[in-house]
C-alpha cells in the first residue's frame, strides 16, 4: 500500500443548519500539483481551512504521510509542514520583508535577541525562489506593490521545503511575469517532493500548471481528471453543472441625448493626464489596462471618492459636482469599488442593510426608515440578483465571497443609477457568478443605464463591452469599437506608453 | 433504563447549555444579570435599599452618566471616542453660570450651558473630519483645553449656579428627579434615533467599515459631526444637571467622569471597534454602575473597595463577552 501524502477520507463539515462539505474523499501524492477549482461556496476554503488546522471536521479523517492530523490549531499544522497561503493578504505593512518571512519564528539567540543578518541572509534566498531577488529583505513591506507582498507570503511559506503547499488564488494580484516565476517555483518544490493544492479561478493556469484537476460543487467532490485529458469546457461543466460560455449579447446602446460626458478629467495626485470620454445610454464600456494604468484612479475620480484637479462631468446634460460621493450617488452615479472586504462589505451588517446603504434616502421620509419598505426592496433585488442566503437578516459575511459581492451589486443597482461605475466586478469570484454578473450587467444596459465597467480580463471585455477604452500609465491612449476589438490590439494599446 | 435517564438528563443539561449560551452571547444579558444578582444581594443586606427613596436616588446618580453615555455610544458605534465629554460638562456649568449671573437670565444661562457643550462638540468634530487628527488625541486635546478654559473663567472658584438649574438638578415631577425623567425620554429618543432613522443607519454604517459606507454615498463626515455635536450637547447637559443639583459650578465638575461613561458604553455591549451597540445597554450599564456605588454606601464599605469593584465588573462583563465571542484577531 503506498502513504499518500495528504488523504482526506469522508470529511463533512455544517455551519449552523448547512452542511458545507458532505463526505470529501481525496487523497495527494507526494512530488504532484493538484489543482482544486470550484465556484465560490463549493466549500474549497472550508476544507483547506480543515487540512490546515484552522477549522475542524464533523466526521471523516486527515492522514498526512500515513499518520492520522488531529490539528488544533493552524500552528500545529504549520510544525508538520502544511503550509496555507490564503488569497487575502495577511503581511504587517510596518515590519521589514525578513520579519514577515519569519514572523512567528523568529531566529533568535539566547537572550532572545533577532539574529537580524541571519534572518536577512535566509529571506534573500527564499525571496529568490519566488524572483524577487532584487527586494531588499529590510524592506518595509507596506512600500511594496500588493503582487509583491503576495509573493512575500508565498517565500515565507517555502522559507522551509514544506511538506503540503496550498495556494488559494495566489495570481489574482500578480503579473504575468510573476505568476511565470510561481508556476516555476510549484514544479520545483514538487520536485523536491512537496505535494502542492493550487486553488484557481483562472481554467488556463490550471490546465498548464497541474498534474491533477479536481472540482468541487456544493461541497462535493465532482471529479478528478489528469489536466492533460480534460479541457475548459469540461472544466466550467463540472463547475457549474452545465456548460457556459461567455458570449456577447449584442448592444443595448441607443441613440439617445441621455449621455454621460466627462471632459478632460484629471485627479489630485497627478496619475492621470487628463481624459475625455462620452458613454451613450445603455452603453457598457470596458476600461482596460495592466495593473497601474490609472483605471481605478479614473473611476475613483470620477465618482467623488477622490479629488479632482480638473475637469468636468455631465449626467444627462447636467453638470455634476466632483469630489463629494454622496452628491454623485443623488445624481445618479453609483459604484461597486473593487476589493470587496475592504471597500464593499459593511461586516457587521445584515445582508438586507448592505444592500440597501446607499439608498436610505429614498427608504425613508423626514429622515425616518420607511417601515416594510427596506425589506421589500433588498428582498427584491436579492431575488432579481439570485443572492443565496438563508434570510436578508444573516450576517453579510456568513455569505460565500460571490454572494457578498453580489449583494455590493444590488446595492449599486437599487440606486437605479444613470452611470454605473464597476471597478473589477468579477475579481476572485467564480465562473457561474461570473456569467450572473455579465447577464445583470446586460440587463442594466437594456435599461438604458450606461456601465463603464474596469476589467483586467480580456474574455470578460470581449464578452460585455460595447467599447473598449485602454488605458496606458495614466493614459487614455484608446478607444476600440466592438469591430476593431482585438485581444491582440487591446493589448497592443496597454503597452503603448511602457 | 438507567441509560435512558442519563442520556434524558444529558439532551437537557445540552439544552440548557445552549440557552445560556445564547443569552449570554449579548453582553447587555450578562450585565442585566449582574445587575439583578446585586439588586437580589442588597435587598437581603440592607431593608433601606427596597425603599422608594433609595431607588430613586439610584436613578438620579445614574442618570448624568447615561444621559452622556448615550451621547457617547453613537460617537463609539460610529468607530470614535470621545474623551472630553468629563472636561466639557466642566467647561458648560461654568458658562452656564457666568452668562446666568451676568445677563440675569435664566434661559441665557441654561442656553450658555447648552451651547458650550454643542461648541465642545463640534469643536472635536472639526479637529477630526477637517484636520484629520484621530479622535482619541483629538478630544484628549479637548479635554485638557476645555477643563483649562472652565479654571481660567472662575479663577478655580466655584460659581453659584440656582434658578432654572437647581430644577434640572434637583427638581422633581411627582417624586420622580427631573433629570431621571429625562434619562428615560433621551432613551426612548436615541432608541428610536438608533433603529428607526436614516441618521442612525449611517452612524452604524460608518462605523462598520468608514471606506465602504464612503463609497456607498453615505455622508461620513457629515455624520461625524453628528455624533461628536450630539456628544458634545448631552455633555452640556450633564453640566448643567451636575451644578444644578449642587447650586453651584465648579470648574472641577465631572473630572473623570469620561471612564464612567465610556465604561457605561461598554458594559452596555458596544463594540469599540465600531459598528455594533444599543441604546438600551447603556442605560443597563449606567444603572449598575450607580448601583454598586449605592451599594458600598449603603453596607459602610470603603469607598476604595468602589474604585476597584468598578473596574472589576467591567472587566468581567466584557470578559464573559469575549469568551463567547472568541478570538477576534
Amino acid at each position: 500500500m503506498t502513504t499518500h501524502r495528504l488523504n482526506i477520507a469522508g470529511v463533512t463539515k455544517s455551519f449552523g443548519p448547512v452542511k458545507v462539505l458532505h463526505g470529501v474523499d481525496l487523497k495527494i501524492a507526494p512530488g504532484s500539483v493538484v489543482g482544486l477549482l470550484g465556484e465560490n461556496g463549493a466549500g474549497k476554503s472550508t476544507l483547506m481551512n480543515i487540512v490546515s488546522g484552522s477549522l475542524r471536521q464533523d466526521a471523516g479523517h486527515l492522514h498526512l504521510d500515513g499518520t492520522e492530523l488531529a490539528l488544533q490549531s493552524v500552528r500545529d499544522g504549520i510544525d508538520l509542514g502544511i503550509r496555507f497561503v490564503h488569497q487575502e493578504l495577511s503581511t504587517i505593512g510596518s515590519l521589514s520583508v525578513a520579519e514577515n518571512i519569519f514572523l512567528g519564528d523568529y531566529l533568535a539567540g539566547r537572550a532572545g535577541v533577532i539574529k537580524r543578518r541571519d534572518m536577512a541572509a535566509r529571506s534573500q534566498e527564499a525571496l529568490a525562489s519566488v524572483g524577487l531577488d532584487r527586494i531588499d529583505p529590510n524592506t518595509i513591506v507596506e512600500t511594496l506593490r500588493p503582487g509583491q507582498q503576495q509573493l512575500i507570503e508565498i517565500a515565507k511559506a517555502v522559507v522551509v521545503q514544506p511538506r503540503l503547499l496550498i495556494l488559494d488564488e495566489p495570481t489574482s494580484s500578480l503579473t504575468s511575469v510573476e505568476a511565470a516565476k510561481l508556476f516555476e517555483l510549484m514544479r520545483k518544490l514538487a520536485a523536491d517532493g512537496a505535494a502542492v493544492i493550487f486553488i484557481t479561478h483562472k481554467l488556463e493556469e490550471a490546465l498548464n500548471n497541474c498534474d491533477r484537476i479536481v472540482v468541487l460543487r456544493d461541497g462535493a467532490l465532482v471529479s478528478d481528471e489528469l489536466a492533460d485529458q480534460t479541457d475548459k469546457a469540461r472544466l466550467i461543466h463540472h463547475m457549474v453543472g452545465k456548460s457556459s460560455v461567455f458570449e456577447w449579447k449584442g448592444s443595448a446602446a441607443k441613440a439617445s441625448d441621455a449621455q454621460i460626458s466627462i471632459r478632460g478629467l484629471c485627479d489630485a495626485d497627478a496619475h492621470l493626464s487628463p481624459v475625455s470620454l462620452d458613454v451613450g445610454a445603455g452603453e457598457v464600456v470596458a476600461l482596460f489596462g495592466l495593473v497601474g494604468a490609472g483605471r481605478t484612479e479614473f473611476m475613483e475620480t470620477l465618482f467623488g471618492f477622490r479629488k479632482a484637479a480638473g475637469g468636468e462631468v455631465f449626467i444627462h446634460g447636467r453638470p455634476l459636482r466632483l469630489g463629494h460621493v454622496p452628491t454623485s450617488v443623488r445624481n445618479g452615479v453609483a459604484m461597486v469599488p473593487e476589493g470587496r472586504k475592504v471597500r464593499g462589505i459593511l461586516p457587521s451588517h445584515s445582508v438586507e442593510r448592505n444592500i440597501s446603504a446607499s439608498n436610505l434616502d429614498r427608504l425613508s421620509r423626514f429622515g425616518l426608515m420607511r417601515a416594510g419598505a427596506e425589506q421589500g426592496a433588498a428582498a427584491d433585488l436579492a431575488a432579481s440578483l439570485r443572492i443565496k442566503m438563508e434570510n436578508a437578516k444573516q450576517v453579510i459575511t456568513r455569505l460565500s465571497g460571490g454572494n457578498q459581492q453580489k449583494a455590493v451589486f444590488a446595492r449599486a443597482v437599487m440606486v437605479e443609477p444613470r452611470l454605473l461605475l464597476l471597478d473589477e466586478p468579477t475579481h476572485g469570484v467564480d465562473v457561474g457568478a461570473k456569467s450572473e454578473i455579465y447577464e445583470i450587467i446586460h440587463e442594466l444596459a437594456l435599461k438604458g443605464m450606461s456601465v463603464i465597467v474596469s476589467s483586467s480580463e480580456l474574455p470578460e471585455v470581449l464578452a460585455i463591452a460595447d467599447r473598449c477604452v485602454v488605458f496606458s500609465q495614466g493614459e487614455m491612449v484608446g478607444s476600440l469599437t466592438r469591430s476593431e476589438m482585438s485581444e491582440g490590439e487591446i493589448l497592443r494599446l496597454a503597452f503603448a506608453n511602457h | 433504563m438507567t441509560q435512558e435517564v442519563t442520556a434524558a438528563m444529558t439532551v437537557e443539561a445540552q439544552s440548557i447549555k445552549k440557552l445560556l449560551k445564547t443569552l449570554l452571547a449579548r453582553r447587555e444579558t450578562s450585565v442585566a444579570i449582574i445587575l439583578l444578582l446585586v439588586v437580589i444581594l442588597m435587598s437581603f443586606a440592607s431593608e433601606y435599599f427596597f425603599t422608594q427613596r433609595n431607588l430613586l436616588n439610584i436613578g438620579r446618580q445614574a442618570s448624568v452618566v447615561a444621559i452622556v453615555a448615550l451621547g457617547q455610544t453613537l460617537v463609539i458605534i460610529a468607530r470614535g471616542i470621545d474623551l472630553s465629554v468629563g472636561s466639557v460638562i466642566g467647561l458648560s456649568a461654568v458658562t452656564g453660570a457666568i452668562v446666568a449671573q451676568t445677563t440675569g437670565s435664566q434661559v441665557l444661562g441654561i442656553g450658555g450651558a447648552l451651547g458650550a457643550g454643542l461648541a465642545a462638540g463640534l469643536f472635536n468634530a472639526v479637529l477630526y473630519t477637517r484636520f484629520h487628527i484621530n479622535p482619541f488625541i483629538a478630544t484628549l486635546g479637548t479635554l485638557s483645553i476645555a477643563r483649562g478654559l472652565a479654571l481660567l473663567m472662575t479663577g478655580g472658584i466655584p460659581v453659584s449656579f440656582n434658578g432654572w438649574a437647581s430644577w434640572f438638578g434637583a427638581g422633581r415631577i411627582a417624586d420622580v428627579p427631573v433629570s431621571l425623567v429625562m434619562m428615560f425620554l433621551l432613551a426612548v429618543l436615541f432608541f428610536f434615533l438608533a433603529t428607526r432613522t436614516r441618521a442612525g443607519r449611517n452612524i452604524y454604517a460608518t462605523g462598520d467599515n468608514p471606506t465602504a459606507a464612503r463609497l456607498a454615498g453615505i455622508d461620513v463626515d457629515r455624520t461625524r459631526v453628528l455624533v461628536f455635536a450630539v456628544s458634545g450637547l448631552l455633555a452640556g447637559l450633564g453640566g448643567l444637571i451636575l451644578a444644578g443639583n449642587l447650586n453651584s459650578a465648579s470648574p472641577d465638575l465631572g473630572r473623570g467622569y469620561e471612564l464612567d461613561v465610556i465604561a457605561a458604553v461598554i458594559l452596555g455591549g458596544t463594540a469599540l471597534s465600531g459598528g455594533r451597540g444599543s441604546i438600551p445597554g447603556v442605560i443597563l450599564g449606567a444603572l449598575l454602575m450607580a448601583l454598586l456605588g449605592n451599594a458600598f454606601v449603603l453596607l459602610g464599605i470603603s469607598s476604595h473597595w468602589q474604585v476597584v469593584t468598578k473596574g472589576l465588573v467591567i472587566v468581567l462583563a466584557v470578559g464573559i463577552d469575549g469568551i463567547q465571542r472568541g478570538r477576534e484577531d
